[in-house]
């Protein structure tokens, strides 16, 4: 029997929310994409709708991801427009800043450890995060060791190394 | 028992180690100080990923109401595409009569007249073919510099390099359609039976790009019309954006669209002037702001509590524009500019000051 999604949505709104978040560094989109995973779920009503929901936004993400590429070109007709980011107060900078070098060291790993590590800050179980990425549960272990491992480094390398690898 | 591996400590860490392998780690652990200094590496290191990453979450904001979900089935992402059928099909005719109209031309195998290349393109294509062809890349150009609909960015061209001149089609407007349909219809009779189909097909984009009356209008044949009264008629992927009238959607000042919101503060885009408040004519507590892009481009932000239901007979039928919550509103964006810019629009939405 499909899970009772009204839970699942008090329980995984927020993490899911979290994990597109870092996928698609947007707090509004990432919203709007988890709230799209969830409708979906409605009408789809998976068996085990926690997994279905992170590998639809996972799907979406990605999807997002090459259309904000595509797009990029076309955001100059947006240039007139009055700049937010630029009116953002001191903290909100830092703020910036910071999520520019955790996003820079993040895209330093490969996509699979990117994945089990941010599934696993969702609160996915080893479980769950095999199932989801296809490695073994065994393997899982190793993996979020290395990219663990992986962030940090790169992170403090782009600290070390200054504006133009936290720009990456 | 030889050293314990990193991701075994890491899984350890996790609390992830099955029970069995658990027990034989910390037996492990107990007698070999290799290991615990690197368990309590690991250890360190697990907690200083975790406070990276922790350090780029979201901005706390409560949880949406899960009822206002089942009300917002969103677009599939294949909706974009289904408007675009019609320029396929359009482009397939004017292909075939070009092709059959040439004479000589019985059969695909037997004709050594010049191919006509029929291309359907979609944007991603558009770019690179049409560097093939000088005048349809001027065009090209010209069109993505300016802020036209999507539908206009698909284009459907029809390339017969040995037509005297006439090289290149663009469906851009309903003149060009008709002109086109023209061309059809001067192909042989037997031309014309064999595209029946596509040529009816031409006649109802035709229609649609003209508003014709009907004789009997439906609603949705009204709505059309009424949208095709505004000129130029302004889609939004697809879809005819509703000019407002004061009839239908009086103008209310702001303090009884806030009321309307229940005391929430319309939201809108910050440092475009505001044009007018309007209400909608249900009573679902849909608003709209109108907000002056340039003197010629009026964005409509549609909203509404996310608690309220959506009331049919409302005369609200946006429910296929971009969504997104602000706040306790919902909030849906129209305006005659691209999909992405509207996409990008939205996101700025803010309660307005």
């Amino acid at each position: 029997m499909p899970d009772d999604i009204a839970e699942v949505y008090r329980n995984t709104y927020p993490a899911l929310v979290r994990f597109l978040y870092r996928k698609v560094w947007d707090a509004e989109r990432a919203a709007d994409l988890a709230q799209e995973a969830f409708s979906r779920a409605l009408v789809h009503r998976p068996q085990n709708t926690r997994g279905w929901l992170f590998v639809v936004a996972a799907n979406m993400a990605r999807d997002e991801a090459r259309r904000a590429a595509r797009e990029k070109r076309h955001l100059t007709l947006l240039k007139g427009e009055p700049d937010v980011v630029s009116s953002a107060p001191e903290d909100e900078i830092d703020a910036d800043t910071q999520r520019t070098r955790v996003r820079a060291a993040l895209e330093q790993l490969s996509p699979r450890d990117r994945e089990s590590l941010l599934l696993w800050d969702a609160g996915m179980s080893y479980d769950e995060i095999a199932a989801q990425t296809g490695l073994a549960r065994g393997a899982i272990g190793t993996t979020l060791a290395r990219a663990r491992r992986r962030l940090v480094e790169a992170y403090d390398a782009g600290l070390e190394g200054g504006e133009h690898v936290a720009r990456g | 028992m030889s050293h314990v591996d990193e991701g075994t400590l890491h899984a350890y860490l996790d609390g992830e180690l099955p029970s069995s392998e658990r027990v034989a780690l910390e037996a492990h652990l107990a007698q070999c100080a290799t290991c615990r200094a690197g368990l309590e590496e690991e250890r360190a290191l697990r907690a200083r990923a975790s406070t990276l990453l922790g350090s780029v979450r979201p901005p706390e904001r409560a949880i949406p109401p899960f009822e206002a979900l089942r009300r917002a089935p969103r677009r599939s992402p294949w909706h974009v595409r289904t408007p675009f059928a019609w320029a396929a099909s359009i482009a397939l005719a004017l292909g075939l009569g070009y092709y059959l109209r040439t004479p000589g031309a019985a059969g695909p195998a037997t004709t050594n007249a010049p191919q006509p290349v029929i291309v359907a393109e979609d944007r991603a294509a558009s770019g690179e073919r049409q560097k093939a062809s000088a005048p349809a890349a001027t065009v090209s150009e010209g069109r993505r510099r300016a802020p036209v609909p999507r539908p206009t960015e698909q284009v459907a061209h029809v390339n017969q390099p040995g037509d005297s001149g006439a090289a290149n089609v663009s469906l851009r407007d309903e003149a060009q359609a008709a002109q086109a349909k023209a061309r059809i219809a001067n192909a042989p009779e037997s031309v014309a039976a064999r595209l029946g189909r596509e040529t009816l097909r031409l006649d109802a984009v035709t229609v649609t790009a003209q508003g014709e009356p009907a004789a009997a209008p439906t609603p949705a044949r009204a709505e059309r019309e009424r949208a095709a009264a505004r000129a130029p008629s302004v889609f939004i992927d697809g879809s005819v954006v509703q000019p407002l009238t004061a009839k239908t959607w009086p103008v209310i000042d702001r303090r009884v669209a806030t009321l309307l919101l229940g005391d929430e503060a319309p939201v809108g885009l910050p440092g475009l002037s505001v044009r007018d408040f309007r209400r909608a004519p249900g009573n679902d507590g849909t608003i709209v702001v109108e907000q002056a892009l340039d003197s010629s481009t009026v964005i409509q932000i549609f909203q509404r509590p996310a608690s309220n239901a959506a009331r049919p007979d409302s005369g609200y039928a946006f429910s296929r524009l971009f969504a997104r919550f602000v706040g306790r509103l919902r909030v849906e964006i129209a305006g005659p500019v691209s999909v992405d810019s509207l996409n990008r629009l939205l996101e700025q939405v803010k309660p307005l000051p």
